[in-house]
């Protein structure tokens, strides 16, 4: 998105029944995963796209099928600034996952070599996750990124002097 | 018999139409749609909202005609596993194939109409099967 210009975005309308409980919670880990945003009680919103949108589909008929009502609307913010505030709040939101990956990495390399690798691994996971719900990427994607990368190559270094000193 | 979805064919979709030719209608054909009120009345529509054969229960629309019509071969249970996880990457299933099926159907959806990404995706399909069904034979990875 161009920094003031307005786009579209697909919105879902819900309202699910109290009790059970479990409908409720499993929507909200679907919602959190895709980083919609809450709007107000009932009303998430996401950058339309053909996955969001179809994504969102799919939320409103597990609502009713666990028996409350759903709707998808797509919509256009009225303002700029309203949408600006929306995509700052997700950035922050992203940002903030991004810098346990930044943490994750620091303390990765006190690691010996085996469980750093296993580390790598589960960061590499973990950044491709994020990213499916990184809409308006904030600056810490790419310091997350480079920092997993940079503890990659360390340890490729690691297996090749291993490598020399063994021949 | 004719069988409608939406149009701008995805992951599921691509992999229901290849599932319907090869094991339910080998006549088939296919009807892309934008909005469910325009599936024509004497087909059978899939991967909808509101009909039958969609997405029911966390289970993708593969998954669910996989139920509906009985088919319990296990190298299609390992596709539903891949399936799944390509179309809603919830982690339910463990399937590292999942992401790079995902980009590829992505790509042929971007230089081909639709009908055209059943008929190449159900070629990726049938790979994909024999693949898996050499490795659940084998019990391991088919080289």
């Amino acid at each position: 998105m161009v920094a003031g210009s307005i786009s579209r975005w697909v919105l879902l309308a819900y309202r699910l029944p109290r009790e059970p409980s479990t409908p409720r919670i499993a929507l909200w880990r679907k919602l959190r995963r895709l980083g919609a945003a809450q709007l107000q009680d009932g009303l998430v919103a996401l950058p339309l796209d053909a996955r969001t949108r179809e994504q969102l589909e799919w939320l409103a008929e597990e609502v009713s099928e666990a028996g409350g009502e759903a709707a998808v609307w797509l919509a256009e913010p009225a303002t700029a600034a309203q949408e600006r505030a929306l995509a700052t709040r997700m950035a922050a939101l992203v940002a903030k996952e991004y810098r346990v990956v930044l943490a994750a990495v620091e303390a990765a390399r006190l690691q010996p070599e085996g469980p750093r690798r296993r580390t790598v691994a589960r960061l590499r996971r973990e950044l491709r996750r994020i990213g499916q719900r990184d809409y308006f990427p904030p600056p810490e994607r790419e310091q997350a990124r480079a920092a997993v990368a940079e503890l990659a190559s360390q340890l490729e270094a690691c297996a090749e002097r291993a490598g020399r000193a063994a021949r | 018999m004719r069988w409608a979805t939406r149009s701008g064919v995805h992951i599921d979709r691509a992999a229901c139409a290849w599932l319907i030719r090869r094991f339910l209608d080998p006549q088939a054909e296919f009807v892309f749609v934008a909005d469910p009120d325009e599936v024509p009345v004497d087909a059978t529509a899939f991967d909808m909202r509101g009909v039958e054969l969609s997405h029911h229960g966390g289970d993708c629309t593969f998954e669910t005609m996989l139920r509906r019509f009985g088919l319990d071969d296990p190298v299609l249970w390992d596709l539903a596993r891949i399936v799944h996880e390509a179309d809603l990457a919830d982690e339910r299933y463990d399937a590292p194939e999942a992401p790079g099926l995902d980009v590829l159907l992505r790509g042929l959806s971007m230089i081909c109409a639709d009908q055209e990404v059943v008929t190449i995706g159900g070629r990726l399909f049938d790979g994909l099967y024999e693949h898996r069904r050499r490795a659940l034979l084998l019990g391991r990875e088919p080289s």
